[in-house]
């Protein structure tokens, strides 16, 4: 079964460190730059993250991740770079169109926020099995009711999708229409979308049981199947993690007496 | 038989499994969307189904899981519109809780309301993460004809998510409407909180 998540084993250092080292990762690449109101750190951060996903052997997977956001990044550029209030030195023009600096320095500016929370979170979700992510969270202290919600999305959106080409073909078969013009393709919608939700909400009945009789809601205290691998990298790298977010805190806070 | 507050936080089973199912539903719808390349999202079908058979709390959480869970396997930026979404779950609820779900004049007012809660939310969400766009091609140019006619970048961006967010929140209780009518009451029972629950142990 194919699995949603964009995860591959590819037995590197970065695989071995345990999941919330890289959760506190991402809060520091993003709440350090934040604070402190510099672009030069963001780009410090984004470097650390190309940096690991090279270590990780999985710097390729990230090019899909960016190119789905490339689209919103590529209209802020041409929507602020022409139209932002407050433009006033034109920089190049493109026949009619004149692209203004303040507004393409702002467009920068978002462009390297945006490849910062990018490529922080595919440090974690490119190199992180989703069950030990989760994991890790209960761990800490999430409620493993809600551990199990999380865990089974990951399992039930391959699931559905292949439910949706088998009742795509089947509908298909029995003569509904799936090209033509905008009527055709809105009537279309519903022969697909209800059997699939139908069946769906069906389903949860049956799985609430067999939740129920594995003892799901039972207030004892659950124990674990898989040991907790703790190295002594992942406790110095949140350690660093951890001072960086509190030096930054810190340096907010000074500037605010300045 | 003492009826619990919609705000009860108190999930059963029955309500738990039916977030997975809602943001299967989610991406399924999203995915249809894109197949027949209809001019809409419809990508909370499964957040407001959830709401209207669970109430505001299971649709708020039904609406935060679906952003992080895409967020954590397609796309980073949905992150940022989890808070939209879990308020477009409770809005949606307390309607359907008030009656509003009832026919179809109160599906398409349950739309209006969603798409407007959508727009108040994402707006500073929008503007402070990237100036004002959403990304879509009709709402980015509404907002690129409204900058340039000097209207302040807050209401631009507004009538970007408006013209977004507005007709397809509309589409999609439409479309919730008419699964939930069809539903059969052994299910539509299972979510009632009206009942006292009476334990063994």
């Amino acid at each position: 079964m194919k699995s949603i998540s964009l995860y591959e084993d590819k037995n590197s250092v970065i695989n071995m460190l345990a999941p919330m080292t890289k959760v506190i990762y991402i809060i520091a690449a993003l709440i350090v730059p934040f604070l402190l109101g510099s672009n030069t750190i963001s780009v410090v951060f984004i470097g650390i993250s190309i940096l690991v996903l090279i270590i990780g052997k999985v710097l390729k997977r990230v090019v899909p991740i960016i190119g789905f956001s490339s689209i919103i990044v590529l209209s802020v550029i041409i929507i602020q770079g022409l139209f932002r209030a407050g433009n006033v030195t034109p920089l190049f023009s493109i026949g009619p169109a004149v692209f203004y600096k303040e507004g393409l320095l702002f467009a920068l500016d978002i462009g390297i926020n945006i490849l910062n929370i990018l490529l922080s979170f595919s440090v974690l979700v490119l190199t992180t099995k989703p069950s030990d992510l989760i994991e890790g969270f209960v761990r800490i202290g999430l409620s493993p009711r809600l551990g199990y919600v999380l865990i089974s999305v990951f399992q039930i959106i391959p699931q559905m999708t292949e439910t949706m080409v088998t009742i795509t073909d089947a509908q298909r078969s029995r003569g509904m229409e799936t090209e033509g013009n905008l009527i055709t393709r809105i009537k279309a919608f519903f022969p697909l979308i209800s059997p699939v939700v139908m069946s769906s909400l069906v389903n949860t009945k049956e799985r609430a049981i067999a939740l129920e009789v594995r003892g799901f809601n039972s207030k004892q205290k659950k124990t674990f199947l898989n040991e907790e691998h703790k190295t002594m990298a992942d406790i110095v790298i949140k350690i660093i993690l951890v001072f960086a977010i509190v030096a930054s805190i810190v340096g907010r806070v000074i500037i605010w007496l300045k | 038989m003492k009826k619990n507050s919609m705000w009860s936080l108190k999930l059963n089973t029955a309500a738990l499994v039916l977030i997975p199912a809602a943001v299967g539903i989610n991406y399924l719808g999203k995915l249809f969307a894109g197949l027949l390349k209809l001019p809409l999202w419809l990508d909370s079908i499964g957040t407001c189904l959830a709401a209207v058979l669970g109430g505001p709390i299971v649709g708020a959480i039904c609406g935060a899981v679906n952003n992080i869970i895409y967020g954590l396997t397609m796309d980073p930026i949905s992150t940022v519109y989890a808070l939209t979404s879990a308020f477009i779950g409770i809005a949606v609820g307390v309607c359907a809780y008030k009656g509003a779900m009832k026919n179809v004049k109160g599906a398409i007012l349950t739309g209006i309301i969603a798409g407007l809660v959508a727009v108040v939310i994402s707006t500073p969400l929008n503007m402070r993460f990237w100036g004002g766009t959403t990304g879509n091609v009709w709402g980015d140019a509404a907002y690129a004809w409204a900058i340039a006619n000097n209207i302040p970048a807050f209401l631009a961006s507004a009538l970007d998510e408006v013209i977004v967010d507005a007709p397809d929140k509309i589409v999609t209780l439409l479309i919730v409407f008419g699964i939930y009518k069809g539903l059969p009451k052994t299910l539509t029972g299972l979510y009632k909180n009206d009942q006292e629950i009476e334990s063994l142990d």
